[in-house]
């Protein structure tokens, strides 16, 4: 089960980096990279996976002593939150950026911004 | 310090009898290398005559305070270099004021009179004048060259710079002297010799027989004769330095004449058999003939 | 002590309390802004007070109540001090810098602004890898937003470009530190640099590889880079400011902290990639013409630097914070400074920064960064550079030295070259006038800089430079510069004058006659200065003084870092003196380039003599080891070589030489050449002869000399422009004395010493002379000169005597050195060079001869007829040569007797007997006091008796000449002067063929296309440098697996 979801992270981390890189529409960029967001989220969750383990709730199923072997280790989750919602303000950046530059140069095309180069 | 006053009285001696012996050889070059070209040449005397000439002139004429200068610069030049070199090998009478300053002073001092003689004849104005110092310069540059190599193997080889020195270890005969032990170097000297007596093949400097060039274009009457003064002093003066240093000193006035006399016709015997070269290519015989031959000498000592 | 938490705190409370203004507010939010950022400059301040000051301990803040690993933990020491107080330090100035921008855009703008701040800080003080995440992504979010703020269009692309590679990185980084998790089970740095993973092998090192290359990535090593020289170029300058100076600091420290993980076998990857980065970045800036991407470049450079020492921390140890310390904050404080300028310059080609020289104190603090930049004395970046090379040497790492100069020198180059261009460009039409808010926040960087200086210094082990006497004088003229130049000048005379009479008891004889040249003789060179004593002549004194200063110090250095210290002062002293010069620009460039590369050879040679100690005294290098001793001495003597303008490196002087202004041509000339055959006596009387591959060294040093005097002098004769005719002639000159110093014997070190009295007198008389003949003609060439000598009679009369003096005819002093250079040579085995030097002696007639005929004598021009003679301030100096060269060519025993015995102890045999009035040497004698009897009393007589013959001569009229019964009517054709020695040239023109400037030149064309051949790397194109960036990771993981089996 953690094979699969490893896999299945990596597969669209790199599926999501094709798209990113071989689009050149800022848009579809943009997706791209939200998919290997979530590609990477996957593997995020997939290490920090124990099986046969509980939530890491501390209550009356779960008594404190016994809590080290009983519920699975919390961080990767909540590393997990974090990078979601810092891959939301990313790709809401990234968006803005969309936004701005068809409203100014009137073009999604990536190689269309290379004034600035050498 | 103490200075023996007599040295004074010597010194001028010397200048006279050099005075004297460079107006009669000067003419008598002169009158062989005519000789030899099928003409009749000047009298003897005729120096004399010229000199008295000229000192007789008067003139209205300067052309400003260096062209004024220049003959004495000149003459001093040739009076200097006569007088920082021993004369006569062993005796205290002509060793002149040698006391001042080495072989390399006198080689040093060849240039004083050059250069005071080129400022004054670059103040004249004249274009002429000019072309004349450079070209002399530019051919002096390569010709001395020769020399000091020639001069520095012969310092090397008996480990000194006093000229009085230097004859002294060419004493006891012929298989003494320099150009028996250190051939090369009187080689290169000798060929060095040629580019210095303005004669032909290396007379374009002052081109004497055709076109008026040179430094002493616009020099006439008295400024003239000072340079014509020198003219009989300075070869016998730089003659001196060759008879001393290659060809083992005089030991008597007798044999100065006749040393003197024999490596003036050197150049005199070259000048009238060879054509006249332009500058570039006189500086290119030395730097390929001569100056090889003097870096050997200094290899080899 | 407030905590550092609070510096956090503030950051974030103040942008929240921003985001909740309504947008009206602009005042109050910028007041909460600039407040906010305040208080944080105040706890860093504050903090970093106590660890210097106080010598407090480091201490670790826990959050949220728990020990680590269980919360997040922050650590303050004194690094975190120190980089906390750059970046918050950086933020707040950029705010004020940014006033106009930030108000335009609003609250929202600025809590973004603060955001990035508090990022920084963050970044740089907690103790969690994943809080590093949350940090960068946080910086990359708010770089993102600000980037925006820029009034350039193109940042737009820019900052999309930056995005794409972000999200790359933030990947990497992530699941790079999610499987360092699962690893190590924590996620604190100090759990997880107790036991490096990466010596687990395996899965945990190629974790650790994906979070190590994403925070390399971070620091944008070359070539993987382009998305952030994007956005320095494009980005608002007060904003690049914080990107170049904070984010790269930040991220720096962050790949500290992380390295440890993995432990040391990741270290020479981070010092190759920096070194790389160092290298390439430096290489294809030099073919930048914008100067904001130039500055992108540059810091990209710099950091590149840092990551090298990094990666070598094992290997400095101690040291190792001081000399990554002293880069990074060198590099902050004038790159931040840097931009900043930029945003005042209204056009970005790098010529429009000429608009700066409307305000000199905008030039000074551009020349404060670029010093700084560059690693000159007495920022910290010197001492850095002396420290890391000396610990690299001391490892035997000289490949690794040799890449980091040669980076460093190209490095100099560009910035050098845009100095040059700013100072010396047309002034630009357009004018912006700057806000003064913006000119406070650069005026308080510059000074900033050296106060970083100060404290740097006193913090080094080696002594601060800033409190070395001279260096203080000629910085106080920095602070003096309101008052009129004649002041400065007297009080600049004064203070030489006076150095000498305080110094001299304490001189030996040798320092004596440097001390005295230097210190007198730059005094009597400044009397010329008061002919341009006009106004204020803001800049001269500063300059000519530091120049001064460290020839001071260098004749005085114990040590080899003094020495140092002292050389590369007065290499910047005498750069800034020579640019002065009206064209000048490219000679003063590769004068400094030239200088630089050379110093770099001495810094490599004192390394390679120190090995484990940092800096040992001069006198130490007798007991350098033999194995290598013969490449210190190639090395050193390349160095000082350099600076005399031997054969090969000397085409920097004629320019420079020919090109300074009147009075600054003796100063360099007369006087800073002496410093490169200072170094070389000491070279030599400490280190004596040496062989490499069986080669003696001063043998190749006697062909060096030799070889410069030859062509020295015949370039001289062939030039047209007076002052390039005197410089091509110090060439020869200098040659003359290197061979001297070569010679290895007692005669030739005193024929040395002559030359260097000497050269000092007569080329700064013939400068002087020269200069004052082409301040009234308006021209250098010559031949359009002529005939001068009735009207300028007193300067005729110092060239007379001086070209007397410098062509060796006695009486004059010349002589004495040429008598001394043959009894020299007698000692000598070396035939074949003396050949070459006995070829170049009669050269000097002809330019000599050439100096004076071409200008004095011959025909005047009708458009000189009125020109007077030099102004009294040019002639006073020249007089006091002259009769300086009558009394030394009399008693040359005054100095060179005491240097004779001096030298003695060195070289027992052969010197020279001064009894009496003849000096008589092992071959020869001389008796100058005779010799002057003599000529004088030959010369007057003949005088006397050609004014009895010939008392009545008048002047005659200018053409009153036997011109073939013609009259000639033109000056002009009638001069002979222009190519003078034309059949020389005929004869012997090919060895005046530029062979060495062809030879460098191709050298420069070569770097400069390579440049601009992998500049084209850079298309512009976002996902090719996302492409990139992957390639970059692929290859350093090959790498790294090569590097380990």
């Amino acid at each position: 089960m953690i094979t699969v979801a490893l896999v299945t992270g990596f597969a669209l981390v790199l599926a999501g980096l094709y798209g990113a890189l071989t689009n050149r529409n800022i848009l579809r960029m943009i997706v791209s990279f939200t998919v290997a967001d979530a590609g990477v989220n996957l593997v995020l969750v997939a290490v920090g996976a124990m099986p046969g383990r509980t939530a890491p709730i501390l209550d009356a199923a779960v008594p404190v002593g016994d809590a080290a072997r009983r519920i699975i280790d919390p961080l990767p989750q909540a590393l997990v939150l974090t990078a979601i919602v810092i891959g939301l303000g990313v790709t809401a950046l990234m968006l803005a950026y969309a936004y701005r530059l068809h409203a100014t140069r009137g073009s999604l095309d990536i190689s269309k911004f290379t004034e600035l180069k050498w | 310090m103490t200075f023996d006053w007599m040295k004074i009285p010597y010194a001028l001696l010397t200048l006279f009898i050099v005075l004297n012996y460079g107006l009669l050889l000067t003419a008598l070059i002169q009158k062989i290398g005519a000789r030899a070209g099928r003409r009749h040449g000047i009298p003897i005397w005729q120096n004399y005559v010229d000199l008295l000439k000229n000192y007789a002139l008067r003139t209205h004429i300067t052309h400003g305070v260096m062209y004024y200068l220049g003959p004495v610069f000149r003459l001093s030049g040739g009076v200097g270099l006569l007088l920082f070199v021993p004369s006569i090998y062993g005796s205290e009478m002509f060793s002149n004021l040698s006391f001042a300053g080495d072989l390399i002073l006198a080689l040093y001092f060849i240039f004083f009179g050059t250069l005071g003689m080129a400022l004054g004849a670059g103040e004249s104005g004249h274009p002429h004048a000019a072309i004349g110092v450079s070209r002399g310069l530019s051919q002096v540059t390569a010709a001395e060259l020769p020399l000091a190599l020639a001069v520095f193997s012969v310092a090397l080889q008996y480990q000194t710079l006093s000229v009085t020195d230097i004859v002294a270890a060419q004493q006891g005969g012929v298989a003494h002297w320099t150009v028996v032990t250190n051939p090369l170097a009187v080689a290169a000297a000798m060929l060095s010799f040629l580019g210095s007596m303005m004669r032909p093949p290396f007379d374009v400097v002052l081109a004497p027989q055709e076109i008026p060039i040179g430094p002493p274009t616009e020099y006439h009457s008295s400024y003239l004769a000072l340079m014509q003064t020198n003219r009989a002093i300075f070869p016998v003066a730089k003659m001196v330095i060759y008879m001393n240093l290659f060809f083992g000193g005089a030991t008597s006035w007798p044999v100065f004449f006749v040393k003197v006399f024999l490596l003036y016709l050197f150049s005199a015997f070259v000048g009238v058999v060879f054509p006249r070269f332009r500058v570039e290519q006189s500086i290119r015989w030395f730097l390929i003939w001569a100056v090889p031959i003097g870096i050997a000498a200094i290899l080899i000592v | 002590m407030v905590s550092p938490l609070h510096i956090l705190a503030v950051g974030l409370g103040a942008a929240f309390f921003l985001g909740l203004l309504n947008h009206g507010a602009r005042v109050l939010a910028y007041v909460v802004t600039v407040v906010a950022l305040l208080a944080m400059t105040a706890i860093g301040g504050q903090w970093l007070w106590a660890f210097v000051v106080a010598g407090a301990a480091p201490v670790t803040i826990m959050t949220a109540g728990a020990p680590p690993p269980f919360a997040i933990n922050l650590r303050m020491g004194l690094p975190e001090a120190v980089l906390v107080e750059i970046v918050t330090l950086v933020g707040l100035l950029s705010a004020v810098y940014m006033r106009e921008a930030l108000m335009r855009l609003g609250h929202r703008a600025m809590a973004v602004f603060l955001v990035v701040v508090m990022a920084l800080s963050g970044l740089i003080l907690t103790r969690d890898v994943f809080n590093l995440f949350v940090f960068f992504e946080l910086i990359a979010i708010a770089t993102g937003g600000l980037v925006l703020l820029s009034d350039d269009p193109r940042a737009l692309g820019a900052g999309f470009k930056y995005l794409v590679v972000s999200q790359v990185v933030s990947m990497l980084m992530l699941i790079g530190i999610v499987f360092v998790y699962h690893a190590s089970g924590s996620l604190n740095l100090d759990d997880m640099t107790g036991t490096p993973v990466a010596a687990a092998g395996g899965a945990a090192a190629l974790a650790f590889f994906l979070l190590f290359v994403a925070l390399v990535i971070e620091l944008k090593p070359f070539p993987a880079n382009g998305w952030a020289l994007d956005v320095y170029q494009a980005a608002h300058p007060g904003f690049s400011a914080i990107f170049s100076a904070g984010s790269s600091t930040a991220a720096l420290w962050a790949l500290d902290k992380v390295i440890g993980i993995g432990g040391t076998p990741w270290l020479p990857i981070a010092a190759a990639v920096g070194l790389v980065t160092f290298v390439g970045s430096n290489l294809v800036a030099l073919s930048q013409t914008d100067d904001r991407r130039l500055l992108g470049y540059s810091s990209v450079a710099q950091i590149g630097l840092v990551l090298t020492v990094i990666g070598l921390r094992d290997l400095l140890g101690d040291r190792y914070l001081m000399i990554g310390g002293g880069i990074l904050i060198a590099h902050a404080v004038a790159k931040a400074g840097l931009f900043w300028i930029s945003g005042l310059v209204a056009s970005r080609e790098l010529s429009a920064w000429a608009a700066l020289r409307r305000d000199p104190f905008m030039i000074f603090a551009f020349a404060t960064f670029v010093a700084m930049l560059a690693g000159l004395p007495p920022f910290p970046g010197f001492y850095a550079k002396w420290e890391l090379v000396h610990a690299l040497v001391a490892d035997g790492r000289h490949a690794v030295v040799a890449a980091i100069l040669v980076g460093a020198l190209l490095e100099a180059g560009y910035l050098f070259r845009w100095f040059g261009r700013a100072l010396k460009a047309p002034l630009p039409d357009e004018t912006v006038q700057p806000p003064v808010g913006a000119v406070a926040v650069v005026a308080l960087t510059a000074l900033g800089g050296w106060a970083v200086a100060y404290g740097w210094g006193e913090a080094s082990r080696y002594g601060n430079l800033l409190t070395v006497v001279p260096l203080m004088f000629a910085l106080a003229f920095l602070v003096l510069e309101w008052l009129p130049a004649w002041i400065k000048n007297t009080v600049a005379i004064l203070g030489l004058v006076a150095g000498f009479v305080v110094a001299y008891p304490h001189f030996d004889p040798m320092q004596m006659i440097f001390g005295a040249i230097i210190l007198l003789g730059g005094a009597v060179i400044f009397i010329a200065s008061y002919t341009f004593a006009h106004g204020r002549r803001v800049g001269f004194y500063p300059s000519a003084m530091l120049m001064y200063a460290g020839l001071a110090m260098l004749i005085v250095a114990k040590d080899t870092f003094s020495f140092f210290a002292a050389w590369e002062v007065l290499t910047v002293g005498s750069y800034f003196l020579i640019l002065r010069g009206k064209e000048s620009e490219p000679h003063a460039l590769s004068y400094i380039v030239f200088s630089l590369g050379g110093a770099f050879a001495i810094l490599a040679g004192f390394a390679l003599a120190a090995q484990t100690t940092a800096t040992f005294p001069v006198e130490g290098l007798k007991q350098v080891a033999a194995t290598h001793a013969p490449w210190v001495f190639l090395l050193l003597a390349a160095g000082f070589m350099t600076k005399t303008a031997a054969l090969g490196v000397h085409i920097w002087l004629p320019g420079a030489h020919a090109e300074a202004e009147t009075d600054v041509s003796p100063m360099v000339s007369g006087v800073l050449l002496k410093a490169g055959l200072f170094g070389l006596f000491v070279l030599v009387m400490h280190l004596g002869r040496q062989s490499l591959f069986g080669v003696d060294l001063t043998h190749a040093m006697l062909w060096i000399g030799a070889g410069s005097a030859l062509i020295g002098n015949l370039m001289a004769a062939f030039q047209e422009d007076a002052k390039r005719l005197l410089a091509y002639s110090s060439i020869g000159q200098m040659g003359y004395a290197v061979f001297g110093i070569a010679l290895m014997n007692n005669l030739g070190w005193l024929m040395a010493m002559m030359f260097v009295i000497n050269h000092y007198i007569y080329k700064s008389s013939l400068f002087l002379s020269v200069g004052g003949v082409a301040k009234r003609t308006g021209t250098r060439e010559m031949y359009r000169m002529g005939g001068l000598i009735t009207l300028m009679p007193l300067s005729f009369v110092a060239v007379l005597v001086s070209i007397i003096a410098m062509s060796g005819v006695p009486p004059l002093s010349g002589f004495g050195g040429r008598w001394i250079f043959y009894n020299a040579i007698m000692d000598s085995d070396a035939r074949l060079p003396m050949a070459v030097i006995f070829l170049s002696g009669p050269i000097a007639f002809l330019y000599l001869f050439r100096l004076i005929h071409t200008i004095f004598l011959g025909q005047l021009k009708d458009e000189h007829r009125r020109v007077k003679e030099a102004p009294i301030w040019l002639i006073i100096p020249q007089m006091m040569y002259v009769a300086f060269l009558i009394g030394f060519a009399i008693f040359p025993g005054l100095a060179l007797r005491r240097v004779d015995d001096f030298i003695g102890r060195f070289m027992p045999e052969h010197g020279l007997n001064w009894t009496g009035q003849t000096i008589t040497s092992a071959y020869g004698y001389w008796n100058p006091v005779a010799i002057m009897i003599i000529v004088a009393v030959i010369f007057v007589v003949l005088f006397l008796w050609l004014v009895f013959l010939n008392h009545r001569a008048q002047m005659v009229k200018q053409f009153n000449i036997v011109f073939a019964a013609e009259r000639p009517y033109r000056p002009e054709t009638t001069h002979f002067a222009w190519n003078f020695f034309a059949p020389y040239k005929r004869a012997v023109g090919f060895l005046a063929e530029p062979w060495f400037e062809r030879f460098w030149q191709a050298q420069m064309d070569t770097l400069h296309g390579t440049a601009r051949f992998a500049r084209r790397f850079y298309t512009g194109n976002g996902q090719v440098y996302a492409v990139q960036v992957i390639a970059f990771v692929v290859v350093v993981y090959l790498a790294a697996l090569g590097g380990r089996p």
